[in-house]
């Protein structure tokens, strides 16, 4: 098989490769940054799912942030995609259970994604779209776990 | 040379580009130093649940917040209502207009003890400092033993959109309607302008945090959650009259 016909039966892949990309580093990059400024309502918010205690969910919610954010740069430059992925595809999937156990356990929150969270009106929740939402972030981590090569990548510059 | 082949030697050469061990380690040095950071930043502004804050006259234990609002002790066989409110809540302020007579009315007939718990989170939401300042006011007002007087008269100056807050000279006001005069209101001030109760403030929206309290109004009755089920101010007293032993 020569060179050309690998690139072409690449391109496809690597194009999806980078728009899953961008979608993940986007949102992570946009959850984190509506709630780095304001840590004690992060805190607030990770406690309202009631899961962790007091004091680990407040080192969750001040820690949350700002992992969220430098993830979400890495992948938008492409730089140690997978391991990036992992991370972003790890955060998804304890969210969703997150936002699962809530539900299970009745409470009314808001899920505190992209800022605010804590108690709202059991009319105002929002579990299944919130859920769907993390399905679908963590199926473009899942993408980039299995298939990390993506065309405009800072990988594919510094390292081949 | 071919211009192939050129290429050829080239990629058979040993990659010359960044090591990848050092980079991967320069950016896992920074993600952990951030989170650290974050997190020293975060913890920094909370309450350090001492117990050494100045509590005001009439305060329960310092780890569970709240401040007994009945002038009178409650009758022997009376239940415990426990209320958490933010001054700037718009449903806390609906709350107190539905419920307040009725529980005030209870509270003077020593037929409830009523622990008031004046929560401050809104001013994160918010980002301004009014329910801390109220919140601190209202313990200064508790100390004069005016405690409900001064609570009933910031709900019902309650600005009409949430987050614009009470200004001064309404918290001064207050003290006023409150019925808080002559020396006692010197001290009320002194109180007041000092933040005397600021860490009290703060160990109380902690305390209530800890109890798992996310929402307000929150009103547990002898410690159990009932806000869901109040739909009339008849609905209440009839939980408080079954629950009187």
């Amino acid at each position: 098989m020569g060179l050309r016909s690998h690139w072409d039966a690449g391109r496809l892949p690597d194009a999806i490769g980078v728009l899953t990309r961008l979608i993940l580093g986007v949102v992570l990059i946009w959850a984190g940054a509506a709630k780095v400024t304001s840590p004690a309502l992060s805190a607030r918010a990770v406690r309202a799912y009631q899961i962790l205690p007091y004091d680990l969910a407040g080192y969750v919610g001040y820690a949350l942030p700002v992992v969220e954010v430098l993830v979400g740069l890495l992948l938008v430059i492409g730089l140690f995609t997978r391991a990036s992925a992992v991370v972003g595809g790890l955060l998804m999937v304890a969210f969703i259970i997150g936002i699962s156990s809530a539900w299970a356990r009745g409470l009314s929150i808001d899920c505190g994604c992209f800022g605010g969270g804590g108690t709202i009106a059991a009319a105002q929740t929002q579990y299944p779209l919130e859920i769907l939402r993390d399905i679908g972030v963590a199926a473009c981590a899942a993408w980039l776990v299995v298939r990390p090569r993506t065309a405009y990548s800072l990988d594919h510059h510094l390292f081949g | 040379m071919r211009p192939d082949a050129k290429k050829k030697i080239a990629a058979a050469a040993p990659k010359k580009g960044p090591n990848p061990v050092i980079i991967g380690a320069v950016i896992a040095a920074v993600v952990i130093v951030a989170v650290v950071v974050a997190i020293v930043i975060g913890s920094s502004g909370k309450s350090g649940g001492t117990g050494a804050a100045a509590q005001p006259s009439g305060a329960v234990a310092a780890d569970a917040g709240g401040i007994v609002a009945n002038a009178v002790p409650a009758k022997s066989n009376a239940p415990t209502l426990d209320l958490y409110e933010d001054f700037q809540c718009p449903v806390c302020g609906q709350f107190e207009k539905a419920m307040g007579p009725s529980i005030t009315t209870m509270v003077a007939a020593g037929e409830v003890k009523l622990i008031v718990h004046t929560l401050s989170f809104l001013d994160d939401n918010l980002k301004n400092d009014f329910s801390k300042k109220t919140a601190n006011a209202v313990a200064c007002a508790a100390d004069a033993g005016k405690f409900l007087e001064y609570h009933a008269a910031v709900f019902a100056a309650q600005p009409a959109q949430e987050g614009a807050g009470y200004t001064d000279a309404q918290i001064t006001e207050f003290a006023n309607t409150a019925g808080i005069t002559g020396p006692a209101l010197t001290t009320w001030q002194r109180c007041t302008s000092s933040g005397q109760h600021a860490q009290y403030v703060l160990d109380t929206q902690t305390a209530a945090e800890k109890a798992g309290v996310n929402s307000t109004p929150t009103l547990k009755l002898d410690g159990k959650d009932i806000t869901k089920t109040l739909t009339t101010p008849e609905s209440l007293i009839t939980q408080v009259k079954l629950a009187t032993k």
